[in-house]
């Protein structure tokens, strides 16, 4: 087994997490918090880990509507983040626009920018449905490294 | 002081781990939390209330071409869980279960709808398709409905009419 080997065998088992708040109203972010910061949900028991650069992150989680404004920076943010990686989409709002679809700052949904992977709808959606998504960010991530 | 806090951990190490066992085991689901909305298209009358209120405009009814009736589509994808739609509906029909597991891959982000046929009623004097109208929606309205009003509720507004006046008639004449 060559090093490169080794390193993806480890690697595969601890993604790091990193957020994007791409004009979330900050539901989906308290509940992102929810997920890392409390012992009741600990998404670290995934081998996940928050991390506060995207050039560590294996897979991001994006809240929030992608409004005008943010749109260039997110994309920005997004780059950042080096391949392999898995999109997952937190709340209704990254997903079809959510209560602020038609508004005239939310011209696109956030698949129109960014391929996205996997989808965590409700608004916000409960900490189990996060782990959900994040349980199957990581099935993804494990066929891409 | 000091022995309080060995109080603290004792009770701790018999309690166990207070983290939820999810997605390893099984969560609690509070019996009331608001999830992915359901539709029953019996009770329905196709009013439209739903639609109207709805805060993440989730909810679309679309009368099908041959006047049978509506497709009753909603979209869990921009359903926020507000429970407008619940609150509103005179019959009860659409309400919120407490399915939270929403999680899916985006290839199936246009799949996540709920899809019912409401189909128009019959009258059954003179056959006009008119809206269904399930018995919830008359006590809905009236409460204790009379006896008159269980005979005529199924008729098209038309028939209902005559029928109604008839009964009036009868009323008077005794
Ligand atoms: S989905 Fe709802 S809670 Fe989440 S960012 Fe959008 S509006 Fe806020
Ligand atoms: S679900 Fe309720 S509110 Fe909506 S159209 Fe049917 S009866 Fe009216
Ligand atoms: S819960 Fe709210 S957003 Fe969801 S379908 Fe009902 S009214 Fe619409």
């Amino acid at each position: 087994m060559s090093i490169i080997d080794a390193i993806k065998s480890k690697a595969v088992r601890s993604p790091w997490l990193y957020r994007i708040n791409a004009g979330s109203c900050n539901g989906c972010d308290v509940e992102l918090a929810t997920t890392a910061l409390i012992p009741r949900y600990d998404v670290e028991r995934l081998g996940c880990k928050y991390c506060g650069s995207p050039k560590h992150a294996d897979i991001v989680l994006i809240t929030g509507p992608v409004t005008s404004m943010v749109k260039e920076k997110v994309l920005r943010v997004y780059e950042e983040i080096p391949d392999p990686k898995v999109t997952v989409a937190v709340g209704v709002c990254p997903i079809s626009g959510g209560v602020f679809r038609g508004s005239y700052s939310v011209p696109i949904m956030l698949d129109d920018i960014i391929p996205v992977d996997v989808n965590v709808p409700g608004c916000p959606p409960r900490p189990q449905a996060i782990l959900e998504g994040v349980a199957m960010a990581l099935d993804i991530w494990k066929t891409r490294i | 002081m000091v022995l309080s806090i060995f109080k603290v951990l004792w009770n701790n190490l018999k309690q166990g781990p207070s983290t939820d066992p999810f997605p390893f085991g099984e969560t609690f689901t509070p019996a009331r939390l608001r999830g992915k909305v359901a539709v029953d298209p019996e009770a329905c009358v196709g009013c439209g209330v739903c639609a109207t209120v709805c805060a993440g405009n989730a909810i679309k009814h679309v009368e099908r071409g041959d006047g049978s009736g509506k497709d009753f589509y909603v979209w869990h994808n921009t359903c926020t869980f507000c429970g407008l739609c619940q609150h509103y509906c005179p019959t009860d029909a659409i309400r919120l279960t407490n399915n939270w597991s929403t999680a899916h891959r985006n290839e199936d982000k246009y799949k996540m709808k709920e899809h019912e046929f409401v189909a128009y009623a019959r009258c059954p004097q003179c056959d006009q398709a008119m809206p269904n109208m399930p018995h919830a929606m008359l006590d809905h309205i009236y409460g204790a409905p009379t006896e008159e009003l269980e005979a005529i509720y199924k008729l098209c507004p038309e028939c209902r009419r005559q029928k109604a006046a008839q009964q009036f008639g009868a009323q008077i004449h005794d």
